[in-house]
């Protein structure tokens, strides 16, 4: 596959050196093209898209309350049908506290309607705008401001995926930005579709997880390697595994980043068997959604 | 033209009908949600070609009719009290971006305990919010107002919310009178305004710095004051069709008043018996029902109060530790000192001509000097 040379995000956004999301943003629109609309909730993007009189993205953004993001995503997609206006891909764009906390029920809401929207959740695992405090996708033995050590983050990661998988909706796929082709492919997909489509996005935060900034790559690369950030998609209900992991020691994502440097040996053992437990789960849907 | 019989609900469905509606956005609560059933009904039969979100609840509600509006669509919602709350945050949002969304409020006290009856504390808890507020005193009124708000919302590029007491307008069955298409060429006109555009993509509501906030926010005040102007103009433009005229307030009863009884709402018709019984006993009175609130019609008000010897202002809301909103309003906005306000009327309580008549009469005859609480205990 050919990744689409051009490029419509543009330069001098204003995202911290090494930032997922932002990489993920361009890589997005080089799939959706400029036909595109955007919403952007409260979230790092608020700040990386620019200030007042500036647009980054380069097409349309509407930033609006932080729960709001699929709503206001459906507005607009039954705006424009009403319009006639139907070649123009409608996008929420959120981080996890967007998504997984204060976001859910508009987001359950768009997924239940089947609106025509790809809603695309940049997962950098806790609240990074508001500086570094959990969500419920924070990862079990991250540090946070709100789960500073010994109080680590102590529950499990909220599945996301499968949540909305409940929801019964055509496409559901996780992309990170170290697999590009993938990635593109995935985002081209969910434009093709017509219905609730969601990209969740494994989205490393150099100054969030405390990791240099050159490293985001490699950050991306071990979480799907570890088997922590599987690369899979499901297709009107039929799951598809895209990488098997080569569940390469744990340690060896864990240690890159700072916000893991005080996790205790058992819960780095719990981490592993949970990445095992949902590893056999979703192979077995694999094989048996097919 | 033609009258029908219509409760207040059903007067905004009917004129929402005839407003060419592209986006409908909304969630039943009890007393609003006939509105939203007659429209789904006007669709499900093919009679209009709006689309309507099923939002599953009032805060997606405002954000669904927010991105419908951003994107250049006609938005109408509609709410009451624990649903008008919970749009709170949403409602600064849809009037900072300056979408020309039209709300009714079914006017419902605020729980606890729960009470599904008229009460204005609901909407003007939402006063600040930037949205222009209209309220209505009777069916016909909310059924102008529809096509008014529409006009007045796209001419200001600011949200407009038509407020009605809850059952004893929303329920109520009164003769209205109703357009065949007079009211076609009225309506269709939209102004052009700066929409979500694939062609033009700029970012709205993009985070300003204070030297840029300030500026954006005045310009909206601004906006705001001028849409006083915009009402008269259009209202203007509305009576030439319907022969019925609006403006920020309306007067009734003696020109010479030397009482006056302000109220917002139902009570207004109410308290035309009221004022009609005070100047048949010799004391000459008028009735000033407050319809525009946001913008605060503060040049009418002067001009109907200036020369009046005693104001008595019926509130049909009350905010905890000061008392009626409006009573307060017409104070701090006019500087006068001879002024009582009357709460009276929450959740729904009963409020009849003679005790607006008698309480009136008091205060004008000095005997009640302060604030006071008007219920059936007195
Ligand atoms: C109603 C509301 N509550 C809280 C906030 C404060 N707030 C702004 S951004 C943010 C965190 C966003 O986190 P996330 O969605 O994960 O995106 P990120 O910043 O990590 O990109 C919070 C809590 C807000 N803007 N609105
Ligand atoms: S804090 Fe993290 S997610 Fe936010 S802009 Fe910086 S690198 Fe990106």
């Amino acid at each position: 596959m050919i990744i689409p040379t051009q490029e419509i995000m543009q330069p001098n956004h204003l995202a911290c050196p090494g930032c997922g999301a932002a990489l993920a943003m361009r890589y997005a629109l080089k799939a959706l093209g400029r036909k595109t609309i955007i919403v952007i909730p409260a979230c790092c993007w608020t700040v990386i898209n620019g200030p007042w009189g500036k647009n980054y993205a380069g097409v349309p953004v509407f930033h609006t309350a932080f729960e709001t993001t699929a709503a206001v995503a459906a507005g607009i997609r039954t705006s424009l049908e009403a319009q006639g206006k139907n070649d123009i891909t409608v996008m929420g764009w959120a981080g996890d506290g967007g998504t997984f906390d204060i976001g859910l029920q508009a987001l359950s809401g768009a997924a239940e309607r089947n609106d025509d929207i790809i809603y695309v959740c940049y997962d950098n695992e806790a609240y990074m705008n508001t500086g570094i405090q959990r969500s419920s996708a924070t990862p079990v033995g991250a540090e946070t401001t709100t789960t500073p050590a010994p109080l680590l983050k102590d529950r499990p990661k909220k599945d996301l995926m499968e949540i909305v998988a409940a929801h019964s909706v055509p496409y559901i796929a996780s992309a990170t930005i170290a697999y590009p082709t993938d990635f593109i492919k995935k985002f081209e997909k969910a434009k093709s579709k017509r219905g609730f489509k969601l990209i969740h996005i494994f989205s490393p935060c150099p100054p969030g997880h405390k990791f240099a900034e050159n490293k985001t790559i490699d950050v991306s690369k071990l979480a799907v390697e570890t088997g922590i950030f599987p690369l899979y998609e499901i297709e009107d209900g039929v799951y598809k595994i895209n990488k098997k992991p080569k569940f390469r020691p744990i340690e060896e994502y864990l240690s890159l980043q700072g916000r893991f440097k005080n996790i205790p040996k058992e819960q780095m053992r719990a981490i592993e068997e949970a990445i095992q437990m949902k590893w056999q789960r979703l192979q077995a849907k694999a094989e048996y959604l097919k | 033209m033609k009258k029908l019989v219509l409760g207040g609900n059903d007067a905004v469905a009917y004129a929402v009908k005839q407003s060419r509606v592209d986006v409908v956005s909304a969630y039943p609560i009890t007393p609003q949600t006939s509105i939203i059933e007659k429209v789904a009904s006007f669709i499900a039969k093919g009679e209009i070609n709006t689309k309507f979100i099923r939002v599953e609840s009032e805060h997606s509600a405002m954000a669904a009719a927010m991105g419908a509006s951003a994107s250049g669509s006609r938005v109408f919602t509609a709410t009451s009290s624990q649903g008008l709350l919970l749009m709170h945050e949403v409602l600064h949002w849809a009037a900072g971006a300056g979408l020309p969304i039209v709300m009714a409020n079914a006017n419902r006290a605020v729980a606890p305990p729960w009470s599904i009856w008229a009460e204005q504390t609901d909407s003007l808890s939402q006063r600040d919010t930037g949205w222009i507020q209209l309220y209505a005193s009777n069916s016909q009124e909310v059924y102008d107002l529809v096509f008014i708000a529409f006009r007045l919302a796209e001419a200001s590029l600011t949200p407009v919310m038509i407020c009605m007491d809850g059952f004893l307008l929303t329920h109520t069955k009164e003769p209205v009178e109703v357009f065949d298409n007079e009211i076609d060429e009225f309506i269709s006109y939209k102004p052009e305004r700066d929409i979500l555009d694939v062609d033009k993509p700029k970012a709205f509501g993009a985070l300003a710095f204070p030297k840029d906030y300030m500026p954006i926010r005045i310009k909206q005040h601004e906006k705001m004051l001028g849409s006083i102007d915009k009402f008269k103009t259009i209202a203007d433009e509305f009576s030439l069709i319907s022969k019925r005229s609006y403006g920020p307030i309306y007067q009734y009863g003696n020109e010479n008043a030397k009482l006056a009884i302000v109220v917002s709402g139902s009570i207004s018709e109410t308290a035309h018996l009221s004022v009609d019984a005070l100047n048949d006993e010799g004391i000459p009175s008028k009735l000033v029902k407050i319809t525009m609130f946001r913008p605060f019609p503060k040049e009418a008000l002067k001009k109907s109060l200036d020369g009046v010897d005693k104001i008595v202002v019926f509130d049909r809301n009350i905010s905890m530790g000061k008392g009626g909103i409006f009573k307060d309003e017409i104070v701090g906005s006019l500087g006068l000192g001879n002024v009582v306000g009357v709460v009276c009327g929450l959740g729904g309580y009963d409020v009849n001509d003679m005790d607006i008549k008698e309480t009136a009469k008091s205060v004008f005859e000095g005997k009640i000097k302060q604030d006071t609480i008007l219920w059936g205990e007195k």
